[in-house]
């Protein structure tokens, strides 16, 4: 077990205050995404806080990477290039009048030369999706791009693990999941995620593990249909349950049987219900699930072939497809949980086109594989342009 | 939003890829000799030239910036009218006497004096207005550097301009919430809410400075405040017009005193 993070009954407590963390032991493993939940005052910063030194347990021990935490200046400096911390305010994390300038914050304190700082920069912009906005004033951005522009600064240091202090607050259903999604993204390429949020719904399909505090004490921790499924803790944590969870209890509850593994998605609920009413809602012919690796270089202008064929839907995974996307002027009909809702699509007899970039390609074979093997349907899945070896 | 206007203008100026260092030679360039003119014809000549050059090539809306010089502009005009009173010389114009002890009088040295100011203001501000309108604050701050004004200066002239959005948009929010609870609707009211609105926002700030050490801590601040290099070098395309201005002004300047010294 490969542990990055641990803590070991820590204590803490304000100046002439009460105590906020009232000893906490957890680990976390690397490349896990993990949800720190709970209500307000729950002591969920001051332990995010902890992760990258800002505050120093009174009593009990912190571990990064299997050793303690020191706290001196050096120490610290090496920790936080690892632990990359988002701020919950964007305004308070934005420190120089440029993009730019703003994320080369990090790298150029950490003594890059010119040309390292600009790589590092450009990198980073790229990632979040803000390419060519460097220099442009913070203050003329969206809540969005600023968001995005914090955590340019924070993956310009090219951190292990990404501490984010609830990283939807202020942002549209569209910019959080877009948010989400990046955070998605950034752990497949194996950073280790952790997110406080109040948002149960959208912690629930997107953890591998949530923790569940209370009052300075972990009331639940383990995966999320565990941490949410009980009604008592969810309710004593301020929360509500999950719809999809509290569907499946409430079907549960009439006697109808459930599947041992909980719905973490839409899909997974219709297939319980298929499975509950006995038949297959689905066409004999599934349709088919098209991917286009925008990294690859592929002659069709993808308009021309989107247009060619009639209803067919178009989903992007990724910052560099749904930038794709937009040069083209292609209209995304998904752009958060891409790939569920083309075997949804897939499974009604509809084709989709799934826009993606090299390092998340291999991901929609794999679920859908997965997916066909567990409910035995076959989806076919087209790579457009794998056989084509150009470089991007 | 008079300051992120200004702001906002400049982001968008057909002129902001101009070198910021071909921008400021002309801007000083016509400030000293609009100063140096002892006859409102050059500052006026200026001010207007480069009232047009705003306007047309560099796309400023002709709206904004009239508001723009409404502010200067109300203030000279009083400051005029008063100096007109105040100066004497030449013969007299105008007189009026209403009480003995009180002799209100313009001479023609009095209103040579008083337009020489006016179109002195006008040239100046309009030179003002153009490195204002066309190039944002932070192409400058590259160059502040390279002209060795301290680091340390720089660094918090950064912070401090970063800064001034998020006060300014935080004391129209505490405002609008005044406001709508009827804070200014009675003098003593509008005393309160004030004084109320200056410590929220001197505390708020106080917090924002803390969060803003804390952010810096996050990211390993070191000292270092890294610089925007400017992405435009400096072009012959440009400053070649700008250099033959100046000196077609200079010239005109040159025959104004030449004049001066003749008549004199």
């Amino acid at each position: 077990m490969n542990i990055i993070l641990e803590a070991r009954n820590i204590r803490y407590r304000y100046p002439q205050s009460l105590e906020a963390i009232k000893g906490i032991s957890f680990h976390i493993r690397r490349g896990e995404k993990i949800a720190l939940v709970g209500p307000n005052g729950a002591g969920k910063s001051t332990l995010l806080q902890m992760f990258n030194g800002m505050i120093r347990p009174d009593s009990g021990t912190m571990l990064f990477d299997k050793e303690p935490i020191r706290y001196d200046t050096s120490s610290l400096r090496q920790l936080r290039k690892r632990v990359g911390y988002v701020l919950q305010n964007p305004d308070r994390q934005i420190i120089a009048p440029t993009v730019y300038q703003d994320v080369a914050f990090g790298p150029a304190n950490l003594g890059y030369d010119e040309q390292a700082i600009q790589q590092a920069v450009a990198l980073a912009l790229r990632r979040v999706g803000l390419k060519g906005f460097e220099r442009r004033p913070p203050h003329q951005l969206s809540g969005g791009e600023k968001k995005r522009v914090a955590l340019a600064g924070v993956l310009a240091m090219d951190p292990d693990m990404l501490v984010f202090d609830e990283p939807t607050t202020g942002l549209d259903p569209s910019g959080s999941e877009d948010v989400m999604e990046l955070l998605d993204e950034l752990n497949h390429e194996g950073k280790t995620v952790i997110i406080s949020t109040h948002d149960v719904e959208l912690a629930y399909p997107w953890a591998d593990r949530a923790i569940l505090l209370l009052d300075g004490r972990i009331l639940q921790e383990g995966v999320p249909d565990v941490a949410f499924g009980n009604p008592d803790y969810v309710r004593m944590a301020h929360l509500s349950v999950p719809t999809l969870l509290e569907v499946s209890q409430e079907l549960g509850r009439r006697g109808f049987a459930q599947p041992e593994r909980k719905p973490r998605s839409v899909l997974d609920m219709i297939h319980i219900i298929e499975h509950l009413l006995n038949r297959s809602c689905s066409t004999s012919r599934p349709g088919t699930i098209s991917v286009c690796d925008v990294d690859r270089g592929w002659d069709t202008p993808l308009a021309t072939w989107v247009s060619a064929r009639q209803n067919l839907a178009v989903g992007a995974m990724g910052t560099s497809a749904k930038q794709r996307a937009s040069q083209e002027h292609l209209t995304l009909d998904f752009t958060y949980g891409v790939i569920d809702k083309c075997i949804l699509r897939a499974l009604r007899g509809q084709d989709s086109l799934i826009l993606t970039n090299s390092s998340m390609a291999g991901r929609v074979v794999t679920r859908v594989e997965a997916y066909c093997q567990e409910s035995g349907t076959a989806i076919s899945v087209i790579p457009l342009n794998t056989t084509n070896q150009s470089p991007k | 939003m008079l300051e992120n206007l200004v702001d906002n203008i400049a982001q968008e100026s057909a002129f902001r890829h101009i070198n910021p260092a071909t921008k400021l030679i002309l801007c000083l360039g016509s400030l000293v000799i609009c100063l140096a003119s002892p006859s409102p014809v050059v500052p006026l000549i200026s001010g207007v030239v480069l009232s047009i050059v705003l306007i047309v090539p560099a796309r400023v809306s002709p709206v904004l910036y009239g508001e723009l010089l409404l502010g200067p502009a109300i203030f000279t005009i009083i400051s005029v009218v008063v100096l007109v009173f105040l100066v004497g010389g030449g013969d007299v114009l105008w007189q009026f006497n209403p009480v003995p002890w009180v002799n209100l009088t313009i001479t023609v040295g009095s209103l040579h004096e008083g337009l020489l100011v006016l179109c002195r203001v006008f040239g100046c501000s309009v030179s003002l207005f153009f490195i204002a309108l066309t190039t944002p604050m932070t192409d400058l701050f590259d160059g502040m550097k390279r002209i060795g004004i301290p680091i340390e200066i720089i660094d918090l002239m950064m912070i401090i301009y970063r800064y001034i959005f998020i006060v300014y948009n935080q004391a129209v929010e505490i405002w609008h919430a005044q406001v709508m609870r009827l804070g200014y609707s009675r003098p003593m009211e509008a005393i309160r809410s004030s004084a109320m609105l200056c410590g929220m926002l001197f505390i708020s700030s106080w917090n924002a400075g803390e969060d803003l050490i804390h952010a810096m801590d996050c990211r390993c601040y070191n000292g270092i405040i890294p610089s925007l290099e400017q992405a435009e070098p400096m072009q012959m395309r440009s400053l070649i017009p700008v250099l033959l201005y100046l000196a077609g002004l200079s010239g005109i300047l040159l025959v104004v005193i030449t004049r001066v010294v003749v008549l004199s």
